[in-house]
């Protein structure tokens, strides 16, 4: 029997199953689960340990600190924690405050049911409050230490109160109270019930940053550390739930495509094997109630449904072996007409050289005057597709009866997987539950909420029964939201001081965005600059890569600086001092100086070693004529050491970055981020890439898509990290994304340097010799 | 069908087809978690156990191949976290997001019980494993510093 399943009821279809699946709908109803999980069990599945959206319940100071009897703090965190060390960093945040012991402090995350329930109290800083990418914002520290005063100025008050002194008197130091004149003492936690009850007539003001003597002055290790370490941290994929079955998923491959047909006669007697369940795009979602509005959005390119089949079974590994088995039929739909991986580059390398259409998004002088003389330099570049290849599969687990959805889900973005899951489920959000987990890493990949949105479409079609979704590497591969494609051809003259005179610049993108191309400082010094975009778009749909577009364009404009400079025969550090004489941030010469000092830039290298240099802001702001505001963001250089083997062997001995993010917050975990990020730069730029075949994508898993690893040639030999680009300036700004911007540049440079071939397209590693 | 695995030192019994891969009756049977899936095609290392004291790959052996011989999973490494790979992982604060780590530190262990003195080169073939994060500097230092406090 081949049939499609068109039998949707209010939303909820009813899937096709083999005679085991009426056991469990049976099982349900009889044993109470169709009214979703008891207490008890939902506590099993989330009371356990390693699990960090446990609520512990102790006395609450604020919205963000609880302090147990046992002298225990809890930080209450919106910002889920996907290796960033953002979780830490916020319970950090409020220590300052709070002057409490750092071993005695844990964090949680608060659910986005909650701050639905309590008027969004813990989402007033806008979209991003459940963001969990930095945790450092101006918003989210001000909201942090002040949480940490307002509770210790109320163990205060309460101290003296039993004890009948004023609490001026009294210190609050490593979750002590003291009163000295008395001799009396007591923790926090004795204090904790008492104070919690406590009205200040007014919140303290937290005290300035010149004064902390914990944030910027120690560096701590992650909190979930100890977790890590014996296994027991709950990512998404850990979690159980009493009484769930598995599935896994094949979206149509050819993105935006449809289902024909699929034959669940097949796989039917197959063991194990319960149900097949249908996602269908053109099925009409509820929409959210009222005034609710998700964080990130619904599109049908970034978390609209796809057309997908799914198999459920009672474990995962029958659900894939059935899966891989199921016959299906699909309509590649608008993808078809991207053939192969060549024809889109031709086609976007085409939009990008036929500069008269570009919107014009930077102009300075007049280009097209000053491009008639002086030397001229040309250039053309292109970044493919890259896949984030993030070490968690995507996965979710949920339970969704008729009027209640529970979700458990590893994602950057709970609030938005709240709104996603009311939107399909038509269930309203503050029905719906979702329990964040760890995340095994996030890069941009799990904001958009369209993995929920696929868990929650399987599991309505069961409901009563929690389903665990798990997507197999190479489906979550095919189904990514890629680094955006992007070309870019550049034009410059050269005056006879070997400066440029003017840049042209036309891109085109699968995403519009001029970050470190039209904001760059270096057009302070260029007479005439003009910067044109193009969107142009597959049927392949993109995201976040750890920074949007960011490292496209600068590995575009990076390249070519370092082209102009050896064109003109001036050293590239010193090149890009002159292009910034003139702008009034101190950050950018004083981190290419410290990089450049820490590296021994300039040394004397064997024939076929040569070192190459990049620098670049990531999140730096604009004005309305879209120039770099100074002092923002975090600007990051990097020099890259190239060894190329007289066999043509290519290595690389050594990297050195520098940075300014204003004040470092916590030196060690920049540190971590740093290295991490110049080792995944340097795999996207130099290794990755994603080919289309007839819309859909080849690559599916470790065999086919190269991602930097232990053993690779290309893995540096060594990561040098250097804080010495500083400059104390007052912001704290982030860490995770500027790292990966300046690197594949750097390598392009250096590799210039030793071979005499400038690599303009990546991966880089295609067009070596 | 069931049969019985020897798990950290404990005897268990499993109700699952023996073709099913270690991996998944570890993680879907015996809800032995800290043992993650990555790539299910003996690339990743995410799923690396030991068996009979050398590194495996669970996701891609047979759980019937495991029968009689010596499974330790990352859960099982040391009861308090004192094994000289979790004190060398934690003294040099290797993990990011920690997904890859289980992975990597059973991947350790079973280099250091055959090589306790490994090169760089020794530790790059054997800890072929992938980390998104990029933690490999670190991982590298780890594993010696581990080799020292065997
Ligand atoms: S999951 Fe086994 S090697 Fe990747
Ligand atoms: S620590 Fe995140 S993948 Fe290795």
């Amino acid at each position: 029997m081949t049939k499609h399943e068109t039998d949707f009821r209010n939303g909820v279809a009813t899937p096709e199953v083999s005679r085991r699946a009426f056991i469990i709908t049976a099982a349900a109803a009889g044993g109470g689960m169709v009214l979703g999980i008891s207490s008890a069990t939902e506590a099993q599945a989330t009371n356990t340990t390693g699990y960090p959206g446990v609520q512990t319940k102790a006395p609450e100071f604020t919205n963000h600190i609880s302090i147990t009897p046992d002298n225990k703090v809890i930080v209450r965190a919106t910002k889920m924690e996907i290796g960033n060390g953002v979780l830490t960093s916020i319970a950090m945040i409020a220590t300052e405050e709070l002057g409490c012991d750092w071993s005695t402090v844990s964090a949680e995350y608060v659910l986005p049911s909650r701050n639905l329930a309590e008027n969004n109290v813990y989402s007033k800083t806008g979209v991003l409050a459940y963001f969990a990418g930095r945790s450092t914002g101006k918003e989210m520290m001000d909201q942090m230490l002040q949480a940490g005063a307002s509770a210790r100025e109320r163990l205060k008050a309460a101290a003296a109160q039993k004890w009948n002194v004023p609490a001026g008197e009294i210190k609050a130091e490593k979750s002590m109270l003291i009163h000295e004149a008395s001799g009396k003492k007591a923790t926090y936690g004795e204090m904790a019930e008492a104070a919690a009850a406590v009205k200040l007539d007014k919140e303290p003001a937290p005290k300035p940053h010149s004064q902390w003597t914990f944030l910027t002055k120690t560096s701590q290790k992650r909190l979930n550390l100890p977790l890590i370490l014996d296994g027991s941290a709950k990512y998404g994929i850990d979690i159980q739930v009493p009484g769930m079955v598995y599935a896994t998923v094949r979206h149509v491959p050819s993105h935006g495509g449809r289902l024909k047909s699929y034959n669940f006669e097949a796989i039917k007697a197959m063991p194990g094997v319960r149900a097949v369940v249908v996602i269908d795009p053109d099925e009409k979602r509820a929409g959210l109630p009222g005034n609710a509005v998700a964080p990130m959005g619904f599109s049908a390119t970034t978390n609209g449904p796809q057309a997908a089949v799914a198999v459920i079974a009672d474990h995962y590994w029958q659900a894939k072996v059935a899966l891989d088995l199921l016959p299906i039929e699909w309509d590649p739909g608008e993808g078809k007409q991207w053939t192969n991986t060549a024809k889109v580059y031709e086609t976007i390398a085409a939009a990008a050289k036929d500069a008269g259409k570009g919107n014009i998004i930077r102009q300075i002088g007049d280009v097209d005057a000053a491009l008639k003389d002086g030397k001229k330099v040309e250039a053309e570049f292109m970044t493919p597709y890259n896949d984030h290849f993030l070490m968690e599969p995507l996965n979710g687990t949920a339970l969704v009866t008729a009027d209640k959805v529970e979700v458990w889900v590893p994602t950057q973005h709970p609030q938005q997987a709240m709104y996603v899951t009311a939107d399909e489920t038509g269930v309203p959000p503050e029905k719906v539950t979702v329990y964040p987990t760890y995340v095994g890493m996030g890069c941009g990949r799990r904001i958009y909420g369209d993995d929920v949105r696929t868990v929650v479409a399987i599991a309505k079609k069961v409901q009563g029964t929690p389903v665990k979704v798990i997507w197999t590497r190479e489906e979550m591969t095919r189904q990514g939201r890629y680094r955006d494609l992007a070309a870019a051809s550049f034009t410059a003259t050269l005056g006879p001081d070997g400066m440029p005179k003017a840049v042209d610049i036309n891109q085109a993108a699968t995403r519009s965005s001029g970050r470190n191309l039209s904001d760059t400082p270096y057009a302070t010094n260029i007479p005439n600059f003009r910067v044109r975009t193009k969107v142009f778009n597959t049927n392949l749909m993109t995201g976040p890569f750890r920074g949007p577009m960011y490292t496209s364009n600068l590995f575009f404009l990076e390249t070519f600086i370092n082209q102009l400079a050896e064109t003109a025969k001036i050293d590239a550090v010193e090149y890009r001092r002159k292009l910034l004489a003139n702008y009034p941030d101190p950050g950018w010469v004083k981190v290419l100086d410290e990089v450049a000092q820490k590296a021994n830039w300039g040394q004397s290298l064997p024939k076929g070693t040569a070192q190459g240099v990049a620098i670049g802001n990531w999140a730096m702001a604009n004005t309305k004529e879209g120039a770099p505001v100074p002092n923002t963001g975090s600007t990051v250089a990097a020099i890259v050491m190239v060894e190329v083997s007289r066999r043509g062997q290519v290595s690389i001995p050594r990297v050195d970055i520098a940075m300014d993010l204003g004040t470092v917050m916590n030196q060690e975990g920049v540190r971590a981020q740093m290295e991490g990020g110049v080792i995944m730069g340097l795999s996207a730029g130099l290794l990755e890439e994603i080919n289309i075949n007839n819309g859909a994508v080849v690559e599916g898993n470790l065999d086919t898509y190269r991602v930097l690893r232990q053993n690779d040639p290309l893995l540096p030999q060594e990561i040098h990290v250097h804080f010495g680009g500083n400059t104390n300036h007052e912001r704290l700004s982030e860490a995770g994304e500027p790292p990966m911007g300046p690197p594949p540049a750097a390598f392009a440079h250096a590799y210039f340097k030793a071979t005499g071939k400038w690599l303009t397209r990546q991966p880089l590693t295609k067009y070596m010799a | 069908m069931a049969f019985e695995l020897k798990i950290n030192g404990k005897q268990v019994s499993v109700d699952a087809d023996p073709q099913t891969p270690l991996l998944w009756v570890l993680r879907d049977h015996l809800q032995m978690t800290g043992t993650k899936y990555g790539c299910g095609i003996n690339q990743c290392g995410a799923c690396t156990v030991t068996i009979d004291g050398q590194a495996a790959r669970s996701c891609n052996i047979p759980a019937a191949q495991a029968v009689g011989r010596t499974i330790v999973t990352i859960e099982g490494l040391s009861p308090d976290r004192t094994h000289a790979v979790q004190k060398a992982w934690a003294e040099l604060d290797v993990p990011q997001c920690g997904y890859c780590q289980a992975g990597q530190m059973m991947a350790a262990v079973g280099l250091l019980a055959r090589n306790p003195n490994p090169t760089d080169a020794d530790i790059d073939q054997a800890m072929n494993n992938l980390c998104r994060c990029g933690t490999y500097v670190r991982i590298r230092a780890a594993v010696k510093r581990a080799a020292e406090l065997v």
